[in-house]
């Protein structure tokens, strides 16, 4: 409970900032949403299955897309839940469209927007016909970055438009406003007679922007590295190189490594066990007895957090506020 | 063969007939017109009789007959004199020709020799017997034979000349015989009618059973009225302009594949065209006195133009491949014809045949060479009454299934606006409203228009007509056998008719077609209760986008089949939805996918694909998401059960029954469901309400937990300071000990 930043910041946006007031408020609608059957239950209960939920990332399953947008970590939670779901799709092979990938992102959210799976599969497909076919990995790499980034990703494509017209949007995130009352940089002349803009001063200018952000960001760090390694580049070059490196994805924390997305023994398990059922389904159907009340849960859920998977989730400062938030559920 | 023999029996021959050719031809003083006109003479009545009776015995004895209308062969003697009959008949008609200029007969009327004897072609007359008579001599010209007759064979037969099995290949030179009027050169080898031009006063021309190949040569021969050209090589009808006065033209038997170039021919009374090539039979036009026409043995599949023949009696059209009545019909407008034949034509094989040929020509005397009888005749008009009960129920019929077909088509074309209109405005809401090309108040504005003429009226009568299907202009509802058929989403409200407990239990395919899916989804239910034996249904034309709109399918009772057409289904492009519908509805057990067996594979794929999908949502998935998520499938189906049923006792009990078989059956799945776009929608807003509530509340409880914990802080930083001046306060107080005790007891003392 005592984290250093605790004393710089007044409580109240202190807790605004951690995303606490999100999930509280959402605790409370849920709540309200269904009075009668959790005042049953009781309403401890239902906060500390709450909070468990959240840190799980379970919280976000079925919800609408404003709440699973609303902090990085429902993001994060959304991504490994859509990988975990769906890890068979891509586990059989199947090439899918954009619009299908869409359909499977839906299942689990069912207002999800189109646009971002079109901005995510304008990242595979590099901005051209949006019928191909793509690979469960691309996509869900290039999906990954475009919804976890997304308000900064914007912010991206505005530097870079203002590089590419020549102007100097260094200074300000509106690129309307992007007047001269700051220091000068040479305007790129006979540069931008090429493709894409100059990976240096690219770098700079989100350097800039990595600062000052309020959403979350890449680690400037990594970013650095990735545009260090060429001369120029174009936005969806950049975006490429954002979902396929490998650090960027370890400080998300949603997914496992590309060579270890397949694997997830846990799942597979469980999956061996549904398919032993598949042939005595028809018989197993009317055979449940008390089905009036809940269906039970199979196994006794287990407590299956995904922080352990990378130990370099604390790369991203502010990504969310697990730790408080189980605090608050225990106390 | 003797010529005395051969003369006795052409005598007798001769003597057997009535009468010999008896041309009578007048000059009249009539200017006008070169009309001829044919009288029979006393035999009149018969010939007509005759002439077809030798037709048709020959006909019935032997279906050669067609070869035989005009033509003697004259085998042996029997045929020979029926065939003398034949011949003098024909030409024993009374010929009286009123001509205005009649060039060839010169002006005076002209008296053949009534009862000449006719020389009758002998089958064993070789160039020796005729010898006698005949010198078939080469001229200087060295391919025509000239004919020469002896002087007394000219005067014995003056007007006619007989040239039968000759061997002839070539028509001889025929020299000073300008006056012949019957010439006969039946069974040779001729090849090409020529040599005959200065005959001018030819009447009778025989060219029988020869290879002639085209018809020419005939131009100069203007008092020619009776061409025989049967058994040829003919192609074609073909220089016959100068004939006005032919009577009887006979080309039975040539390869003539169309009827021309005969219009001009107003006097020709019979026309035999009988075992040619003909496909159909038109261009009649003008043939004014025809009474006879045979086209027996042709190919003929239509006859047009008979109602123009204005004189036409009788008409063969046996052995030909007439199908229908329709391709005939035009008989029925001939008011003359009183004899037809149809035998040998598909037709006449047709049920239907007799009544309906009787019915539409009462003028026939005759069919198929058998009397009409007055019982036939009202049989067929029973049978035709009948039969225009028939066609006018299969009218109407046809009229619904045209009523059915332009509804379809309408609501298509509502479906199509509409959709249109949903994929203008889609990008709009999204918030790309990058390139729209229509303007929307325009597009909207022509929808407008379109809706009046679209929101018509209900044909009721049609309706009436046919139980259980009702057509109106904006959707359709058909039953049919055990399909139903909803076409445009007005067709929805019909669910809530009150089926009769039969047609719903004979229901078990459901097809949708051009209605929304999510108008479908809510009335599944009513579907569920209404037609509860529904097995199989079909989507065409619905929108069906999304995977998850299939989970809407899970409420119903059984689904055994479903069909999704492509059409106007985006969602089966995918490939993973057959397995997503097989995986969401497996409670179903399902046989048949868009018409392919499902297979235990296709399940396990199924479950391979999605079951981590339900386990995730099931186990992960906290319960009060749990209770929240079922809940709301749960209330959906209570509202529509109290909004149905109302206050019918019993109604718990169902509600109960019902939800549990819900929540039974899909166990893992439920959570995965769907619900519509409105309602969803719907149920964001009411969301967002909540939500605003709760971050006011939570703002107003946090700011005062923040205060409270802001006075705290304050507090235990104060503390440790108030606490040591409090204690030094105290210490101050009680350090001159005599004085405080002093001050102690005076404060007791005060008190009593």
């Amino acid at each position: 409970m005592l984290s250093p930043e605790r004393l710089a910041l007044p409580d109240y946006e202190y807790l605004a900032q951690r995303h606490v007031l999100t999930y509280m408020e959402d605790a409370v609608c849920q709540l309200l949403e269904n009075k009668e059957d959790i005042s049953q239950y009781g309403i401890a209960r239902f906060f500390t299955e709450y909070f468990n939920s959240v840190c799980q990332g379970t919280h976000i399953l079925f919800r609408e897309f404003s709440f699973i947008q609303a902090t990085p970590h429902n993001r994060a939670s959304f991504l490994r839940a859509f990988w975990k779901c769906f890890r068979t799709v891509g586990k059989n092979g199947d090439l899918l469209t954009m619009r299908e990938y869409h359909c499977l992102l839906q299942l689990l959210c069912p207002d999800f927007p189109l646009e971002l799976t079109q901005k995510a599969a304008r990242i595979v497909l590099m901005d051209d016909a949006m019928d191909c076919l793509m690979s469960f990995s691309d996509f869900l790499f290039a999906f990954q970055i475009q919804f976890y980034y997304s308000e900064f990703l914007e912010s991206v494509a505005a530097i870079y438009q203002d590089l590419l017209a020549g102007k100097n949007p260094n200074t300000v995130i509106v690129p309307t406003s992007s007047s001269g009352q700051h220091r000068q940089r040479p305007p790129l002349g006979e540069a931008s007679m090429l493709e894409g803009v100059e990976a240096s001063l690219f770098s700079q200018c989100l350097e800039n922007l990595c600062d000052r952000h309020k959403y979350s960001c890449p680690p400037p760090a990594l970013v650095k590295e990735v545009l260090s390694n060429v001369q120029r580049l174009t936005f969806y070059g950049f975006l490429v190189a954002l979902s396929k490196h490998h650090g960027i994805n370890q400080a998300l924390g949603a997914l496992p490594d590309k060579g270890d997305l397949m694997h997830d023994p846990a799942m597979d398990e469980e999956l061996e066990r549904l398919l032993a059922q598949v042939p005595g389904l028809v018989n197993s159907a009317p055979a449940n007895p008390e089905a009036s009340c809940l269906p039970s849960r199979t196994p006794p859920r287990v407590g299956s957090p995904w922080r352990p998977l990378h130990h370099a989730r604390k790369v991203d400062a502010e990504s969310d506020g697990s730790t408080e938030e189980t605090d608050e559920s225990e106390t | 063969m003797i010529p005395g023999k051969y003369r006795s029996v052409s005598g007798r021959a001769a003597n057997n007939v009535n009468c010999g050719l008896h041309l009578v031809i007048q000059t009249s003083s009539l200017p006008e017109k070169s009309k001829v006109e044919f009288k029979l003479n006393k035999e009149t009545p018969s010939f007509s009789g005759r002439l077809l009776q030798h037709d048709l015995e020959r006909n019935y004895s032997s279906r050669q007959g067609d070869g035989r209308v005009i033509s003697p062969s004259p085998r042996n003697k029997s045929s020979c004199i029926s065939s003398t009959t034949n011949v003098t008949e024909l030409c024993g008609l009374e010929m009286k020709t009123a001509m205005s200029s009649l060039s060839a007969f010169g002006d005076s009327s002209m008296q053949t020799p009534s009862k000449s004897r006719i020389r009758q072609g002998c089958h064993s007359a070789g160039p020796n017997v005729s010898g006698d008579h005949i010198t078939l001599a080469s001229s200087s010209m060295p391919s025509f034979p000239i004919l020469q007759r002896s002087s007394e064979e000219k005067i014995l037969y003056s007007d006619r000349l007989t040239l039968e099995r000759q061997k002839l290949t070539v028509c001889p030179i025929i020299d000073g015989e300008e006056h012949l009027r019957l010439l006969n050169f039946q069974h040779n080898f001729i090849t090409r009618i020529q040599n005959i031009s200065n005959l001018q006063r030819l009447i009778f021309l025989d060219l029988y059973d020869n290879q002639i190949e085209e018809i020419s040569g005939l131009s100069t021969l203007r008092s020619l009225r009776v061409l025989l050209l049967g058994k040829n090589r003919i192609k074609k009808i073909s220089n016959l302009e100068n004939l006005k006065s032919l009577d009887v033209l006979d080309l039975h038997g040539n390869q003539i594949t169309k009827i021309e170039n005969v219009s001009h021919l107003c006097d020709l009374r019979v026309l035999n065209l009988a075992r040619n090539l003909l496909s159909h039979v038109d261009n009649l036009n003008g043939l004014d006195s025809l009474t006879e026409l045979n086209l027996r043995h042709n190919q003929i599949t239509f006859v047009r133009d008979v109602d123009n023949l204005p004189c036409l009696q009788r008409l063969f059209l046996s052995f030909n491949n007439i199908s229908t009545f329709e391709s005939v019909c035009c008989l029925a407008d001939s008011s003359s014809l009183s004899d037809i034949t149809f035998d040998g034509n598909p037709i006449a094989q047709e049920s239907w045949y007799k009544h309906t040929v009787l019915q539409n020509m009462t003028q026939l005397r005759q069919l198929d060479m058998k009397r009409v009888t007055e019982e036939e005749r009202r049989m067929a008009s029973v049978v035709a009454k009948k039969e225009e009960e028939k066609k006018r129920e299969s009218h109407k019929q046809s009229l619904l299934k045209e009523k059915k077909r332009l509804t379809i088509n309408n609501v298509a074309r509502q479906w199509d606006l509409q959709q249109h209109r949903i994929s203008s405005i889609a990008p709009n809401q999204d918030g790309k409203v990058s390139d729209c090309p229509q303007d929307p108040s325009q597009l909207r504005g022509s929808t407008v228009s379109a809706f009046p003429e679209e929101t018509g009226s209900l044909d009721s009568g049609l309706t009436s007509a046919l139980q259980g299907l009702s057509v109106t202009d904006t959707h359709l509802v058909e039953v049919d056998g055990d399909t139903l058929s909803l076409y445009g989403s007005g067709a929805l409200e019909s669910l809530d008719r009150n089926w009769s407990v039969q047609t719903a239990g004979m229901v078990t395919t459901v097809s949708f077609t051009f209605i929304e899916f999510d108008e479908i989804v809510q009335v599944l239910p009513k579907l569920k209760i209404k037609f509860p034996n529904s097995l199989h249904l079909k989507f065409k034309e619905t929108n069906l986008v999304m995977l998850q709109q299939f989970n809407a399918l899970a409420q119903l009772r059984r689904v055994d089949q479903l069909t999704v057409d492509p059409q106007g289904n985006p969602v089966v492009n995918f490939t993973l939805w057959k397995y997503y519908v097989l995986f969401r509805l497996s409670h179903f057990s399902m046989q048949k996918i868009n018409g392919t067996e499902v297979t235990q594979n296709d399940m396990i794929m199924a479950e391979r694909l999605f079951g981590i999908l339900a386990h995730v949502a099931s186990s992960e998935l906290p319960q009060y998401r749990l209770i929240s998520i079922l809940g709301d499938a749960r209330k959906k189906q209570f509202r529509y059960l109290l909004e149905t049923k109302g206050k019918k006792p019993g109604l718990v009990n169902e509600e109960n029954s019902d939800s549990k078989r819900l929540v039974g059956e899909n166990t893992n799945r439920a959570t995965l469901n769907y619900t519509t776009r409105d309602f969803y929608n719907a149920r964001l807003e009411e969301i967002k309400e909540k939500k605003k509530f709760c971050k006011m509340y939570m703002e107003d409880l946090v700011k005062e937990a923040t205060e409270i914990n802001m006075k705290n802080e304050a507090l235990q930083k104060l503390w440790p300071q108030m606490f040591i001046e409090l204690v030094r306060d105290a210490v101050i107080e009680i350090r001159n000990k005599s004085s405080y005790m002093k001050l102690c007891l005076q404060q007791i003392t005060d008190q009593k």
